[in-house]
């Protein structure tokens, strides 16, 4: 296996709910020339690209072949990679793994989505499981009142149950989910790729919002975004090369489970809080990266936060802290951007929702800490390590990459 | 300029063939016309499937072994409904609970009945209230009540 570096990063010059301005390969294009210009490459350099979004989303189906011109891919290889909110992240691994193997120098990995395009709760109908069409079929009553399968609460309802089983778990309260929703908002305020950003953000401001479904605020929810993210991987010896600056993989992992609660793994299919696959591809990457102990050896961590509880409960999935600590270190502070585990610095997913991006940005905001170039949202402490995590799937694919600010000893 | 558009539509969900609708639901449907539930028992790892299974998911196996579960179990998760699936508020909090049913590994979520959004909580005992006239579907099991 060969080192593969981050040498060049490039978003859209903003992330918002409705780019009316652009077609999907218009608004795509702005990030490839953004990460031409930021990393001084060309399309020359280029060997291959890989390509993620949303199945369904847009109804689109081969973006990235309606796009190849825009993308720079005329004559060269091009792959679309799509595993729900993972996406962006399991684009980049498979960017990584064509440069680790030897196939490949330098390839661009490309995300978009244009969500305002589309409508996302019926793409997300088209990846519902056998399981549960069989159910609807024998009578499900989708408004939630009554029968079995009877789900309620909306497009929050699913992951309600996920946040009430961590607060029991945890010993953290609703007001803690407030207080992460607003770090989080006030973060995406000096990030200027986020999507809704309050500078004033509070848990109390958070905790006057609607709310949707038990322990889920409408402040705690994610947006719907319109933007694109690219993000170009070199090999140790053409990063060596073309960049001065660069973000090295030490490891990456990935974990599946059943498609409903995500912990069959464990057989009891009774805690959607349990999140097994994040555990499994933590310990994995941890491994690969001669990680011992990640609470002192990673500085920097960004969380896949659909739902703003996320942050919390994943910081205790992947070995960060102790189960029942993540709210604790929330309340010392220790989470902000000056503190001793700055996570989501970004804003995080809560802030900014463009899906097919939204695993990549994990990545490229952990590159932008370690090289030092994340600008007014760059945390206080120096980031040497850092991890990046994807959740999605449905609701239980788990994806993990560890950055450092130096090639891996192989 | 119209911002969004809503285009109104059926779906046939009769047109889709599972085999899970032979093994599992079909079979639990039908005893639950007699108010009772049948699952599935994997003979290598023991997992107990409801709606039944044709394979373990755990050991991907075929799995025949008909597994009787009872009707009454505890509170894993819940969430308290305070808007419909269009968003608008609903007039009354609605109580949803995820149940492991007693004897079974799997989840079944239903609707809480008789109980207050403030009583509910992890580990609490709920029974299954059947509907009077059962005709076979997944209604005739109306909501969870208090044990």
């Amino acid at each position: 296996m060969r080192n593969v570096a981050i040498v060049g990063i490039g978003y859209t010059p903003v992330f918002v709910s409705k780019r009316r301005d652009v077609c999907i390969p218009e608004m795509i294009s702005e990030a490839v020339e953004n990460a031409f210009r930021n990393s001084g490459l060309t399309p020359a350099d280029i060997d291959a690209v890989v390509f993620g979004n949303m199945q369904t989303f847009e109804g689109v189906n081969l973006p990235h072949l309606w796009s190849a011109d825009y993308i720079a891919s005329l004559g060269k290889p091009v792959m679309r990679i799509a595993t729900g909110g993972t996406t962006g992240m399991s684009a980049f691994h498979a960017g990584y793994y064509h440069i680790a193997s030897g196939l490949h120098d330098v390839v661009m990995v490309v995300t978009y989505e244009k969500q305002s395009e589309g409508d996302s709760q019926v793409g997300l109908l088209g990846i519902i499981t056998p399981e549960i069409m069989a159910m609807l079929a024998a009578g499900i009553d989708v408004t939630g009142q009554k029968g079995m399968g009877a789900i309620g609460g909306g497009s929050a309802g699913g992951i309600s149950y996920q946040a009430t089983s961590y607060l029991h778990h945890s010993g953290a309260g609703i007001e803690h989910i407030d207080a992460i929703a607003a770090m989080e908002r006030r973060n995406a305020a000096k990030n200027p790729y986020a999507h809704l950003k309050d500078p004033e953000a509070t848990a109390e401001k958070i905790a006057q919002t609607p709310l949707i479904s038990w322990p889920i605020r409408f402040g705690h929810v994610c947006p719907t975004s319109d933007g694109a993210t690219v993000c170009i991987l070199a090999s140790e010896e053409k990063a060596a090369k073309l960049a001065d600056k660069a973000a090295w993989v030490w490891a990456v992992a990935n974990c599946a489970s059943d498609a409903t609660t995500g912990n069959l793994i464990e057989g009891i299919i009774t805690d959607p809080a349990e999140q097994m696959p994040a555990q499994i591809a933590a310990k994995q990457a941890y491994e690969r990266a001669g990680i011992q102990d990640p609470r002192r050896e990673i500085d920097y961590v960004e969380i896949y936060n659909g739902f703003a509880h996320q942050t919390l409960m994943f910081l205790e999935r992947i070995g960060m802290c102790e189960v029942g600590e993540a709210h604790k270190l929330l309340e010392k502070g220790e989470l902000e951007m000056n503190g001793s585990l700055p996570v989501n610095a970004s804003g995080g997913v809560v802030s900014t929702n463009a899906i097919g991006t939204s695993a990549l940005n994990r990545v490229t905001e952990c590159a932008l800490q370690i090289m030092g170039q994340a600008g007014e949202h760059q945390v206080e402490k120096e980031v040497h390590k850092a991890l990046a995590h994807g959740w999605g799937g449905l609701m239980q694919y788990v994806t993990i990459t560890i950055l450092a600010d130096k090639p891996k000893k192989l | 300029m119209e911002e969004t558009r809503q285009v109104q539509g059926t779906w046939d969900l009769s047109t889709f063939k599972f085999r899970i609708e032979g093994m599992g639901i079909n079979s639990m449907l039908k005893e639950m016309k007699e108010a009772k539930l049948i699952g599935n028992r994997c003979h290598q790892c023991g997992t107990v499937y409801l709606p039944a299974n044709f394979y373990c998911r755990k050991c991907h196996i075929a799995i025949h072994e008909p597994a009787e579960i009872s009707d009454h179990g505890e509170v894993m998760s819940y969430t308290i409904g305070y808007a419909d699936v269009r968003g608008n508020p609903l007039d009354e909090p609605r109580v949803s609970l995820m149940v492991k049913l007693d004897g079974s590994d799997t989840w079944i979520m239903g609707a809480g009945e008789g109980m207050k959004p403030e009583d509910v909580h992890i580990g609490m005992r709920v029974k299954i209230k059947w509907a009077e006239q059962r005709v076979g579907n997944l209604q005739d099991m109306e909501s969870f009540i208090p044990e």
